[in-house]
């Protein structure tokens, strides 16, 4: 199933090279966020914790894998070149007593930022390993997990929670970098992802009900 | 073929529009056109078609709306159906295209009634589509982390024209590649879906008559999957006898679907599979250990998930996996039975104990051995016995007593419970009742009402009967509580078995209660033979013996008796099968019946030989009613007869029987006027005391009444010259065949054939003795009286002339008859022919010339004539007269005086009434 890159794209030519800062806003006029009309199912929440657990179950192994095709270097050193704390990636400062509200915000803003990157990832790892099915799957499907997690998570911030614009920020495009700054622009993230996607999950453990 | 038609039109439009050019360089210009072009029509719609001409081919060819004509394919259009919109326009209306054929052209009806086509159009009939229905996805998992949706819905009718049907799906911000069905109509498949988002997914349906939309679908593909079997499954036992281990692996990550299983096992040689229950693989797992399995037991494992909450599909059956549980102690002892066999000795019994095999479910493993032990009770006292075997038999002699028998099963890990027989069984305890077997399911059933006292097990016997004397009893055990079981054995169909079935209790048996049954039953393989047993006028008793059991191939049901006569009609009498003789009644008297007689089982029946017999003529007592009357009618007659004939005697013996006088008794000398003094009367005195004439015939013979002798009288005086000069001999004939038939010719034997034909008119001649052999001159002429034919010899002739020694002639008459004369001389000649009589023998009788043999008398053996002569002789001489029967002397002196008349030869004797005249 091939995307039509309407939404992650324009944001990306948009925000080129720049990071982007938003801001949940209600829905008082129609907004890109809320422009589609939703039809969330009963269970919209509970595939929003699926897909964060299933990202968490996947993440550590698409760092792996990302980091054995980056080259003996990365390898070597991978804790060094791919320092997760050097790299921007959104807060997520909420736990599980937050609202549920600001949960889906705070994911949303997360998810947003890493779409975005995988993005990033996705095209220079096509250019510097087109063969590596074994990486380039591993991209694509999270992407598409995380692209299926926007959704849901559009879906109830339009139609439960009457919040039609959220402020977010985007990473920094790797276009026009060098080959080692992609590669350790994009270890970087996906390390910081690994973190990130953690700490979610155990945000949205299962005795969060569906609201 | 629209195209084809389509080719056709434009070809025509070609060649028109060269027709129309308007001079040389001038564009190719058709003189008209048809709107709608190429329309696509939906069946049994209205349709209006335009032809619309150019004005410059009115200018030149004075070509009119009015001159148009519209055809289908070859077919005018109607008229009706025109319109004429104005001098270039015309139209044609088609309320229902369903009949619309293709190509629809335009035609002008020219100068010179010419038709030409003006334009022609190629039109496409169809349906819009259906809305697709029952659209329904299933998501298939490729691979570990690939998934598949294949959606399939019913494309509805069929349109008649191109028709694609479009899988659309897509999520609220994204619309994704839609899935065109391209092979079938009816199902697309996308090779790439995206759990935990709602999809929506409907199927739009498009032709040039219109589009349909199926219903939206919206689910989350991963409600929808069928997941890949888990792989590789393998069994392991675990410590305990009755747990398996399984383990496996998923093949899709937790992450993306929780699983739930469902794990199927059985017995590897069994065809049932069962099922762990659900609730205890209800959830994402790599192993689970069954329970509750049989101790060394193969079994057989497959398994197959699915998403944990239900939805979706399950998978496939993942491969086979088999796994043997471990060994335990044998669950029971085995059934144990026995056959005792006192014919050997009377102070001791041969034992024959047997047991099974246990099941391999109750032996839990591999039996290595048998302990049996045999404990003798009260008031035997012997050591307890025991015995190791390997065996299931085991065959003892015990002195004749009570004892407990226990068998047990041991294998690797321990012994099974005793099983305990006791023996003999006093076989007073109750016994079963009501014992039935019957055919089910392809097997035999037996069932049989327990008795009251509580059973301990029930032993089940059986056997083949047979004609064959060997039979083999089989035999199996049943628990106490069952009252009802299938005998396990090669049971064959067709064969009568006969079941007896044995309860056994704790401390003794039960009489064993028996039935027969057939597992199936067949025809018999012949029928009875029939015979009859006796046979009267009307009825007939028919008896037959039964069908061995081997023939029987079944329980007999009945017998029929067919029987009829040659030209009738069969009738059948139904027989019971016990029964073995049967009477046929009201048959026909002295007719032929062939008899037959079939032998029914269930299934059919099977006729024996025909057999034929015949009704007597005459019923009992009838024979009896009509010979004991006509027997006693014969014996009254009978009597009444000899009644008479004593009263008549004397009348009758002179009729049949009359006396006929000697003639060599008699005394010629009262005869012969010669010689009548020499005769010696004394001696006939004599020699005759008693004799007396019962009657006398006289023969008058006149001298000159030739007239009242026949020619046949006299004829033997013609033979009687004749045979003069032949005939040395002096034999009478008579004496002659007795004594001297050879080697002399008799006359008799010359003279047969003429003798013969005067049989019945035989003349009786009186033999006469009148000289002795050869030289031997009898002194006396003697006359004897003979039934003989024969004429008289010469000699005889010449007697007369050789008159002188009365006594001389009779010793050779006598000689003549037997020759043994000689050595007693002294005795008389009467004594001595009574001691010849027994001499007579069969070539005497041969001898005899068959004259004598049909003559009427019968002094025919020799001696009678001797007697007769005799009689007559003395009757000559003492002329009795007895019962009024008078001898005329004068007749005497006539006869005496014809005799001197006729001194060579003697008269025939002439018969009147009845009787002989002494001559």
């Amino acid at each position: 199933m091939k995307f039509i890159p309407t939404g992650v794209a324009s944001l990306l030519l948009v925000m080129h090279c720049r990071l982007v800062a938003g801001k949940a806003l209600p829905v008082d006029s129609p907004s890109p966020l809320c422009e589609k009309k939703y039809t969330c199912s009963n269970k919209v929440f509970e595939q929003i914790r699926k897909q964060v657990i299933l990202l968490n179950g996947t993440a550590q192994e698409l760092f792996n894998i990302y980091v054995k095709w980056q080259g003996d270097t990365f390898r070597n050193h991978t804790d060094k070149l791919c320092n997760p704390d050097t790299i921007f990636f959104p807060a997520f400062h909420v736990n599980q007593t937050s609202e549920k509200k600001e949960i889906v915000v705070a994911l949303y803003k997360i998810f947003a930022f890493l779409n975005a990157s995988l993005g990033n990832i996705t095209r220079d790892q096509e250019e510097l390993n087109p063969k590596v099915t074994e990486l380039l799957e591993r991209l694509n499907n999270t992407t598409k997990t995380t692209r299926g997690l926007m959704v849901n998570l559009s879906c109830l911030l339009c139609t439960r929670y009457n919040v039609s614009q959220v402020d977010v920020i985007y990473g920094e495009s790797t276009k026009g970098k060098n080959l080692f700054k992609k590669k350790q622009q994009g270890c970087q993230v996906l390390a910081k992802y690994v973190q990130v996607i953690s700490k979610a999950a155990q945000v949205l453990l299962p005795h969060i009900n569906d609201v | 073929m629209p195209s084809g038609w389509s080719w056709v039109v434009h070809i025509l439009y070609f060649l028109l529009s060269i027709c129309c050019l308007r001079g040389a360089g001038a564009l190719v210009q058709s003189c008209g056109y048809i709107t709608p072009e190429s329309p696509v029509l939906a069946i049994g719609s209205s349709f209006t078609a335009w032809c619309i001409l150019n004005e410059s081919c009115l200018d030149y060819g004075n070509i009119y709306a009015s001159q148009i004509i519209w055809k289908t394919k070859r077919s005018v259009v109607p008229k009706e159906q025109y319109r004429e919109i104005n001098r270039t326009v015309s139209s044609v209306t088609f309320n229902d295209t369903s009949t619309l054929a293709t190509p629809l052209t335009c035609n002008i009806l020219a100068d010179g009634h010419l038709e030409q086509n003006i334009y022609g159009i190629d039109v496409r009939l169809g349906l819009p589509p259906e809305k697709p229905e029952n659209l329904s996805c299933i998501v298939h998992q490729t691979s570990r982390s690939r998934f598949s949706m294949n959606c399939t819905w019913n494309p509805g009718r069929a349109t008649f024209l191109d028709t694609e049907f479009w899988l659309r799906t897509r999520w609220p911000q994204e619309t994704f590649n839609d899935c065109k069905a391209a092979v079938v109509n009816n199902s697309c498949l996308i090779p790439d879906v995206q759990f935990f988002v709602n999809l929506e997914v409907w199927v739009e349906a498009k032709n040039d008559l219109g589009m349909m939309e199926s219903e939206h679908l919206l689910f989350d593909p991963v409600d929808m999957v069928k997941p890949l079997p888990p792989q590789n499954l393998s069994v392991t036992s675990g410590i305990l006898p009755t747990v398996l281990k399984l383990s496996w692996e998923n093949r899709i990550i937790p992450a993306e679907m929780e699983l739930k299983f469902n794990i199927l096992y059985k017995i590897s040689d069994s065809p049932d599979w069962m099922e762990v229950p659900p609730e205890d693989t209800a959830s994402t797992r790599t192993s689970f250990t069954v329970q509750g399995l049989k101790p060394y037991t193969e079994y057989v494992f497959s398994l197959r998930c699915m998403k944990r909450d239900g939805l979706g599909y399950w998978s496939d059956r993942s491969e086979e996996k088999s796994g043997v549980t471990i060994e335990d102690r044998p669950s029971k002892g085995p059934p144990l039975w026995r056959k005792i066999d006192t014919s050997h000795s009377p102070a001791s019994w041969t034992v024959h104990l047997m047991w099974k095999e246990l099941d391999h479910y109750e032996a839990n493993g591999i039996i290595l051995h048998y302990e049996v032990t045999i404990k003798a009770r009260s008031p035997l006292s012997r050591p307890l016995e025991k015995h190791s075997v390997n065996t299931t038999n085991l065959t003892l002699e015990l002195p004749k007593g009570t004892y407990d028998v226990t068998v047990t099963a041991h294998n690797s890990v321990g012994s099974s419970p005793a099983s305990v027989l006791l023996i003999p069984a006093s076989n007073s305890k109750a016994s079963v009742k009501n014992v039935r077997a019957a055919p089910h399911a392809g097997r035999l059933w037996v069932h049989w009402i327990a008795p009251n006292s509580h059973v301990a097990k029930y032993v089940i016997e059986w056997y083949e009967m047979s004609n064959n004397s060997s039979y083999v009893t089989e035999w199996q055990q049943e628990p106490g509580s069952s009252q009802s079981t299938f005998l396990k054995g090669d049971i064959k169909p067709f064969k009568c078995y006969q079941i007896t079935v044995y309860p056994l209790y704790a401390d003794g048996q039960g009489n064993g209660q028996s039935t027969k049954a057939y597992l199936k039953q067949d025809y018999p393989v012949k029928g009875p033979t029939i015979q009859t047993k006796k046979v009267g006028k009307t009825e007939a008793i028919l008896t037959w013996k039964h069908l061995s059991v081997d023939d029987q191939n079944g329980f007999i049901k009945n017998y029929i008796i067919f029987y009829k006569t040659i030209s009738g009609n069969e009738t059948a009498a139904k027989v019971d099968p016990s029964k073995t003789e049967y009477t046929l009644s009201s048959l026909s008297s002295d007719t032929l019946y062939t008899v037959r007689m079939a032998a029914y089982t269930e299934v059919g029946g099977k006729s024996g030989p025909v057999f034929t017999f015949t009704t007597q003529k005459f019923g009992k007592g009838e024979i009896e009613a009509i010979v004991v009357p006509v027997c006693l009618a014969f014996l009254m007659s009978v009597l009444l007869g000899v009644l008479f004939f004593f009263n008549k005697r004397d009348l009758i013996k002179k009729y049949i029987w009359p006396n006929v006088p000697d003639p060599s008794k008699s005394n010629i000398a009262q005869w012969s006027p010669q010689a009548p003094a020499k005769h010696n009367f004394s001696s006939k005195d004599q020699m005759y005391p008693e004799g007396s004439f019962t009657d006398v015939s006289v023969v008058e013979i006149e001298a000159d009444d030739k007239k009242s002798f026949s020619e046949q009288d006299l004829k033997p005086f013609d033979l009687l010259k004749k045979e003069k000069s032949t005939s040395e001999g002096h034999s009478s004939g008579i004496g002659g065949s007795s004594c001297m038939s050879s080697p002399r010719q008799s006359v008799s034997d010359s003279d047969e054939g003429e003798s013969t034909q005067n049989t019945s008119s035989t003349v009786q001649y009186s033999t006469v003795v009148l000289n002795g052999y050869r030289d031997q001159i009898p002194s006396v002429q003697v006359f004897s009286r003979s039934e003989s034919t024969q004429p008289l010899l010469d000699s005889e002739e010449r007697s007369e002339d050789n008159l002188g020694d009365a006594t001389s002639p009779r010793h050779q008459y006598f000689k003549q008859n037997c020759s043994q004369d000689e050595t007693n001389p002294g005795e008389s000649h009467f004594e001595r022919a009574k001691q010849n009589t027994p001499p007579i023998n069969e070539e005497d009788l041969v001898g005899l010339p068959p004259m004598q043999i049909s003559g009427q008398s019968s002094q025919s053996y020799g001696f009678e004539p001797q007697k007769n002569m005799q009689e007559a002789a003395l009757a000559g001489a003492l002329f009795p007269s007895t019962e009024g029967q008078t001898v005329i002397p004068e007749t005497l002196g006539i006869n005496a005086a014809t005799v001197e008349e006729m001194p060579k030869s003697y008269l025939p004797q002439t018969v009147r009434q009845g009787g002989y005249m002494p001559q």
